[in-house]
């Protein structure tokens, strides 16, 4: 079962901030979900995430301007 | 050696000439560059010479946000970025200029 | 690890600018680095209160909320306070002598005038 996180109404560096944190309380493995409003942080999070050495696991567009990026912890 | 800089300010500034100057020196030199745009700063991305930079091997990423908030076109070869990209600049690199 | 330091010197009325170099220092610590907030000139008054929304801008206040969080130290220039006859500064911002903003400055691997 993923961990949710909502980022909606976050802009960049807060996005990645936001993550980082949250995946700081993850244990190794674990997934976490986050979801975003903020188009520029869908293409970047997962970019920067996957330099910080963690797995995405799949984004999904869920409307307009929203998605959700399935993260594994490293 | 490996030089990054940030450029915050419109191509109107003598910032913007100052950067060219130097990127292409450097990189005459063997030196790797780096430039981040952010803020103002965005708008330089349309000026041919930045292009000309990246074809000279230069990277440049930019701010995506600042360029959402003034709604600049993408251009290819230059990373519509982050402030991740930024701080992965700054961590890198062994001299730092800012132009502001 | 490197040590940056921000320095905002400007004015913060009628521009983004400031509240730019605040979310800057934000992301400049995602690679672990450990980031300083230096204000001094004009840029003091972007570390005391004030009401920008009655002239329709936001305030920096996430910034200030995220940069505490992080534990980026926050200084403001003694003189340039003193200059400005300014009484009180925003939490987690604290005045610093010249001498420990010089030396900040100096122990940087990274200055960045904003």
């Amino acid at each position: 079962m993923a961990v949710e996180l909502d980022l909606k109404g976050e802009v960049c560096p807060y996005t990645f901030v936001k993550t980082k944190l949250k995946l700081e309380e993850l244990e190794s493995g674990e997934e976490l979900a986050v979801t975003f409003d903020h188009a520029p942080a869908v293409e970047n999070v997962p970019r920067s995430l996957k330099n910080e050495g963690h797995k995405i696991l799949g984004i999904e567009q869920q409307g307009d301007h929203l998605w959700k990026v399935r993260i594994r912890k490293a | 050696m490996k030089l990054g800089i940030l450029l915050t300010t419109s191509p109107e500034n003598e910032n913007t000439s100052t950067v060219i100057s130097i990127s292409r020196a450097a990189r005459e030199q063997g030196h790797e560059v780096s430039i981040f745009l952010m803020y103002d700063g965005v708008y330089n991305v349309h000026k041919k010479e930045f292009v000309e930079l990246v074809d000279k091997g230069v990277n440049i990423a930019v701010c995506a946000l600042n360029v959402e908030q003034r709604k600049v076109n993408r251009v290819d070869g230059i990373l519509f970025g982050s402030q991740y990209d930024h701080a992965c600049i700054a961590n890198d690199v062994d001299r730092f200029i800012s132009f502001g | 690890m490197k040590k940056i330091t921000v320095i905002v010197r400007n004015l913060p009325l009628n521009t983004r600018r400031n509240a730019e170099a605040l979310r800057m220092s934000v992301g400049l610590t995602l690679r672990e680095d450990k980031v300083t907030v230096i204000f001094m000139d004009d840029g003091v008054y972007t570390a005391a209160p004030a009401k920008s929304e009655l002239v329709n801008a936001a305030p920096p206040k996430k910034e200030f909320e995220v940069l505490s969080m992080l534990k980026c130290p926050m200084l403001a220039d003694k003189p340039s306070i003193e200059k400005r006859g300014i009484k009180s500064l925003l939490a987690n911002v604290s005045a610093a002598e010249r001498e420990e903003i010089v030396r900040t400055i100096t122990e940087s691997d990274v200055v960045i005038p904003f």
